[in-house]
């Protein structure tokens, strides 16, 4: 405090400066357009042009159409699996990687986590091809014998956007699962062992407890990156697999109607801050507890 | 003062060349076109036949010609290209110039479709012409050789249950609408009533149950094709769709369908703003030549108005591209119609 009073007055006023473009920036990047978009869901379209008058048609709108409401749902649903599948593909992993010694355990990491180098969109493509009709998937399993004839099973439906969604956001579960492993501290594990605890037992009732803030907080990434993905589900949906997030492009694209597609992103927001909240919740309870 | 001299010497040139150049530009033919509309070495040959110096901005977009001519009123451009659909706005816009047919003789010269502009659609108003026809596509039917046969002649083989699952179809909720009237026999696809559009609304949720998936790009849809057993695609791109599958060795071919295909018509258009008349409709007569029409599919794939290509035959039936009765509703109906299960 005594340093803060012998502050020179050039010095204060920068310090000055820079909190208040500490508070301006996110205000000004963040919040300010936030408004803006919540302010537009009231706006209706008329005749091509926008109405800047208020009005709540367009919440009405969502709520009483029998199309939005449904899809919207299925793509929570959706999301939701997404989240399940990658925290019981990511677990073993990011687990395994904890049992890995020195140098090894951060090369298997980085490895894990180089695809997220790659464009999004290549990695779209890439997978695409693999999994059509004639793709490496299909061809693959016919070779292998599993199948008489290529199957339509992964071609162009929910179960495409499943498998492709589970694959791009694999690293985003692996890295908080990992992080909350390896904060566990060893001598725990070796009480319990001491204690004569058998492994499972040393696993259930430690680790996986321990563990689950990560869990929690892996659990909100995929599902808030997954229900904001439109790009997918627009490339490997094909004809049944219509997601919200489609909905929402055409709003913005084709339609023209950017009143409506705000009012539509507002849903979403809600639902996205509602799931990073809870993953957050669990995520410090368990923390502090530690 | 050697040096004072030589600087004052060397002002008096830059001065020069910078009077000579502002002049050059101030007399130039200021034209707004689309990349492949005026490519250099025609620009060459239009300046070295009239002595008329050409200055070329291309654009990317619908929206940019708009902006660009209707921010400058139209005093920055003298002649620029506009589809047909985009057209009728201009003119209400009071941003572009009645053209005298009569200045433009390679204009008699060009294909019977296109020969009496009156009857393209769109580049009249009041019996005044506003555009000249230069450059097209149709939206056909791509067809696997090998897998349909015979080969098809009508849209509705897109809905032929033999095909269910080897369909690719375009994410597009207005050209989808107007290809299905076109399907249906209805007049005019570009305005429908409620009846109609519940009609085309059915029969698209049924073209849906046979379609493998919808795609935006050229490159996606011969990336599913490949990946995929596909057999018809509904082909937004046109020729250089048909081209670039062949380049990768598919067995295709391309059929504008009996019932009428949609197809997009470019034309020249003089702006309100247009400093010399004359120099305008020099030009665009200049693009109505056998050369450069003829180039102009070569180097493209596009279709022109002076000699025969790949993109319709002569007995085609094309049907301009116009503006639809209302966007936001055929785009709403679309998406009601992919999240019908």
């Amino acid at each position: 405090m005594s340093e803060a009073g012998s502050m020179q007055p050039a010095e204060r006023r920068l310090s000055l400066l820079v909190t208040v473009l500490a508070f301006a920036l996110p205000v000004l990047f963040v919040l300010v357009p936030l408004a803006i978009f919540l302010g537009y869901s009231f706006f209706s379209v008329d005749q091509g042009t926008i109405v800047y008058g208020l009005s709540l048609g367009n919440y009405v709108r969502f709520f009483t159409d029998p199309i939005f409401l449904p899809v919207f749902w299925n793509t929570i649903v959706l999301c939701v699996s997404v989240a399940i599948i990658c925290i019981l593909l990511a677990y073993p992993a990011a687990y395994f990687l904890t049992t890995l010694k020195g140098r090894w355990r951060y090369a298997l990491l980085m490895l894990l986590l180089v695809p997220l180098l790659m464009s999004y969109v290549i990695k779209i493509y890439a997978i695409r091809s693999i999994l059509g009709l004639n793709g490496f998937l299909n061809k693959a399993l016919v070779a292998v014998g599993i199948l008489q004839q290529p199957s339509t099973l992964f071609v162009f439906n929910m179960n495409a956007i499943l498998l492709t969604l589970t694959l791009l956001l694999i690293p985003f579960a692996i890295l908080p699962i990992f992080l909350s492993l390896e904060r566990i501290p060893q001598v725990l594990l070796r009480a319990s062992d001491d204690l004569g605890a058998s492994g499972l037992q040393t696993f259930l009732r430690i680790t996986l407890p321990l563990s689950l803030p990560g869990v929690a907080s892996a659990a909100s990434f995929v599902f808030v990156l997954a229900i904001g993905d439109f790009l997918t589900p627009q490339m490997v949906g094909g004809i049944s697999g219509f997601t919200f997030g489609r909905i929402l492009y055409s709003q913005f694209g084709t339609a023209y109607n950017w009143p409506f597609g705000a009012a539509l992103s507002v849903a979403l927001a809600v639902v996205v801050i509602a799931a990073i909240l809870v993953g957050e919740r669990f995520g410090r309870n368990r923390g502090t507890s530690i | 003062m050697g040096l004072k001299k030589l600087f004052l010497r060397m002002a008096t040139i830059g001065l020069g060349i910078g009077l000579m150049t502002s002049a050059a530009l101030a007399a130039n033919l200021r034209v707004l076109a689309w990349d492949g509309y005026a490519d250099p070495d025609w620009v060459k040959d239009f300046t070295a036949a009239t002595g008329i110096g050409v200055d070329v901005v291309f654009i990317g977009s619908d929206d940019e010609i708009w902006a660009k001519i209707k921010g400058s009123e139209g005093q920055d451009f003298d002649v620029f290209a506009v589809n047909t659909a985009q057209l009728q706005r201009y003119i209400k816009a009071d941003l572009v110039s009645p053209i005298d047919i009569t200045k433009l003789p390679n204009q008699k010269e060009v294909l019977p479709r296109f020969r009496d502009v009156s009857q393209v659609s769109g580049d009249t108003k009041d019996g005044k012409v506003y555009g000249i026809p230069f450059c097209f596509d149709s939206i056909g039917l791509i067809y696997d050789t090998d897998k349909v046969k015979p080969a098809p002649t009508s849209m509705s083989v897109l809905w032929d249950p033999a095909y269910k699952g080897k369909v690719l179809a375009y994410d597009n909720g207005e050209h989808n609408f107007s290809f299905t009237a076109l399907t249906l026999g209805y007049k005019d696809p570009f305005n429908l009533n409620e009846e109609q559009m519940a009609a085309v609304k059915a029969k698209l949720v049924e073209l849906k149950r046979n379609v493998l998936s919808f795609y935006t790009t050229a490159d996606e849809a011969q990336q599913i094709y490949q990946n995929n057993d596909v057999a018809l695609i509904w082909a937004n791109y046109g020729q250089q769709q048909v081209k670039a599958l062949q380049k990768i060795g598919a067995h295709v071919a391309y059929v504008n369908p009996s019932e009428g295909a949609l197809a997009w018509l470019d034309n020249w258009v003089i702006s309100k703003g247009v400093r010399d008349n004359a120099a305008a409709e020099k030009w665009i007569d200049f693009m109505l030549t056998k050369k450069v029409s003829g180039e102009l599919s070569e180097r493209t794939g596009f279709g022109n108005t002076v000699v025969e290509s790949s993109s319709a035959g002569g007995n085609d039936k094309l049907v301009w591209l116009n503006n639809v009765e209302d966007p936001l509703k055929r785009s709403d109906l679309w998406n009601e119609i992919k999240a019908t299960p």
